[in-house]
């Protein structure tokens, strides 16, 4: 026993030289500054009220306890917050702006990298510009726009999920148009006009063609917007009023706002909140890194 | 290739329109909602901020009343928004301050990240990944876990901390301290968004020749000469372009600081000052000429970077 230590300390003198050293500390301040909030928020989504609230800080709950989950999910709980509807929402939410921003953008982006047309560059550029527009720019003008529309149409602005997913594709179609017009160029072009020449129409090149050698650039397109709708929360802050309407960053919003703050039912949402978030991204990351550099999640 | 060009020739002029045509019936929706929902509005904020526009004639917007620079002037005299002094900076100054020192930290750090992981060690792919986790982790969720982290109950991490090191007897609000709370929202800024500026500067180091570094050791550079004669030159062009859309963004944020302290203590920067003229005064014309305020300044300062830092950088 004692051998096996001695020469594991041995070994670790003989490894351990400055620049290990202060490289090791440094790798672990790294992880461990990143990693703790994320620790703290799914161990505090554990802990009883009189751990939270406590005289000192309880770093290890002392077990798995469900009150704050079930606050948020057990109807028969005094403070039933409901959160199934929230989750629920935020799907409804993200799914189709997912889906919808990479049907367009795969239109648009084939359009750019493949056809010539006139306007091309300038269309290209302006749609660029939104990288310039703050969000809180945009939301007065489209706030009382759509206001004043849905007036005339008959349609509620607020509490009106399918008007977020429009804001919601208005700003996530540009970097997905970048993304996906980039990966377009890198496909070759004598590819398509091979199909072509064998008689295949534009649709059905870019059908059997170019979109299953595009895959990896489908997933990260649907993958950042599925994000950006998923965490937004300025928009759905302003558009949704009724609590049954809220997404969930907004639901988290209200439940920390609460006259009795109650921190581990914040953490048990957030919790939920970000576990897929975090999955996604782990499963998708080589699909999604480039993506990342290239489009940033704005912000 | 040849032949089938020639068998395509007759039918050529009606396949480039076609084409053309096509293009266009692709592009449209994409350009439709980007032009309706981000292009437009953009130009009508510009005239909702020369106009009366508020809650009682929301449903007749586009017959507001004309009142020239009255929402500016409104802007420019508010306690909110003019510095008076170092203890009250007003939302200009604080603005400025703010996407300022959070884009430098964010970029030190990234740097420091984007160096360790340039180094070939065992882990580095997850250890690359779990340093993505800020960036990708909802802002509502990586907010909340930071304010109750500076939580001013005595069970808040902090404050149990500081407490038990003895360097404070009483727990302490930190994010309800002037100054302390602004220093606290740029600190989450680098933390939540040094991945960025990791990604971006890890994959121009990764491109650099190994042979200039083993050229400069036959030299006798150390490790500091490497890395200020060789890293720094190298990294150069992508560190401005960093900086850039950083700072740009940074500029723009709302949510984060809006999340951490709701804009209070000397933290309302533009963005909220602008949310709240708009959705908690309702006075849509002052919150529109705030946002204008805000992005004249970053189109100066924009004008101003590219014009002279981007030139000497490609030179």
């Amino acid at each position: 026993m004692s051998d096996s230590k001695k020469s594991f300390i041995g070994h670790l003198a003989d490894w351990l030289t400055w620049r290990r050293f202060i490289f090791s500390a440094t790798l672990i301040f790294f992880l461990s500054s990143i990693l703790f909030p994320f620790y703290w928020m799914v161990s505090s989504s554990f802990k009883s009220k009189a751990e939270i609230g406590g005289r000192t800080a309880v770093y290890v709950p002392s077990t798995l306890r469900l009150d704050a989950y079930k606050e948020l999910f057990d109807p028969n709980n005094p403070s039933y917050q409901d959160f199934g509807r929230n989750i629920i929402n935020t799907i409804k939410v993200s799914v189709p702006t997912a889906v919808i921003a990479v049907f367009l953008s795969v239109l648009g982006a084939y359009a750019i990298a493949r056809l010539n047309f006139r306007g091309k560059e300038a269309l290209l550029n302006s749609i660029l510009l939104v990288y310039l527009f703050p969000g809180v720019l945009l939301i007065i003008p489209l706030f009382a726009m759509l206001a004043r529309i849905g007036d005339a149409i008959g349609f509620n602005v607020q509490d009106n999920l399918g008007v977020l997913i429009l804001t919601y594709l208005a700003q996530t179609l540009p970097v997905a148009l970048y993304m996906l017009t980039n990966y377009f160029r890198t496909i070759p072009d004598e590819i398509e006009q091979a199909g072509l020449i064998d008689g295949c129409t534009r649709l059905e090149v870019i059908w059997r063609i170019t979109l299953p050698l595009a895959i990896p650039a489908l997933v990260s397109v649907s993958i950042y917007t599925f994000m950006i709708a998923w965490n937004e929360f300025l928009y759905a802050l302003v558009f949704l009023n009724d609590h049954n309407m809220f997404t969930m960053p907004i639901k988290i919003n209200t439940i920390f706002n609460d006259p009795s703050p109650r921190p581990n039912v914040v953490m048990a949402a957030s919790t939920i909140m970000t576990i897929p978030i975090i999955a996604l991204f782990l499963a998708m990351e080589r699909f999604l890194e480039e993506g990342l550099t290239a489009g940033g999640v704005k912000g | 290739m040849d032949t089938s060009s020639s068998a395509v020739t007759p039918k050529w002029g009606t396949l480039r329109t076609r084409e053309a045509r096509l293009a266009w019936l692709l592009i449209t929706p994409t350009a439709v909602i980007v032009f309706g929902l981000i292009i437009f509005p953009a130009i009508f904020s510009v005239w909702v901020s020369f106009h009366d526009v508020g809650l009682h004639n929301l449903n007749d917007v586009f017959h507001a009343p004309y009142i020239g620079f009255e929402n500016y002037i409104k802007v420019f005299k508010d306690y909110a928004f003019k510095f008076q002094g170092m203890q009250s900076w007003g939302a200009a100054v604080t603005s400025v301050v703010y996407a300022f020192t959070s884009t430098i930290l964010t970029m030190i750090i990234g740097l420091m990240a984007a160096i360790l992981l340039n180094h070939p060690f065992r882990g580095r792919g997850l250890t690359r990944a779990v340093f993505l986790f800020p960036y990708v982790a909802p802002v509502v969720s990586i907010a909340f876990v930071w304010r109750w982290i500076l939580d001013p109950r005595p069970s808040g991490v902090l404050n149990d901390l500081l407490m038990r090191l003895n360097m404070i007897d009483l727990p302490k609000a930190y994010l309800a301290t002037r100054g302390l709370a602004l220093v606290l929202v740029i600190i989450f800024q680098a933390w939540r968004y040094f991945p960025f500026a990791m990604l971006m500067i890890l994959a121009r180091l990764q491109a650099i020749d190994r042979t200039l570094y083993e050229a400069a050791e036959v030299d006798g550079a150390n490790t500091t000469q490497k890395f200020w004669n060789i890293t720094i030159p190298e990294i150069r062009y992508v560190l401005g372009a960093i900086f850039l859309l950083r700072l740009m963004w940074t500029f723009n944020k709302f949510d984060d600081v809006f999340l951490m302290t709701g804009g209070g203590f000397g933290t309302k920067v533009l963005p909220v000052l602008t949310y709240e003229f708009s959705f908690r005064l309702f006075d849509f014309g002052r919150g529109a000429a705030t946002a204008m305020i805000l992005l004249l300044i970053l189109v100066i300062f924009m004008v101003f970077y590219v014009r002279t830092v981007m030139r000497n950088v490609e030179e």
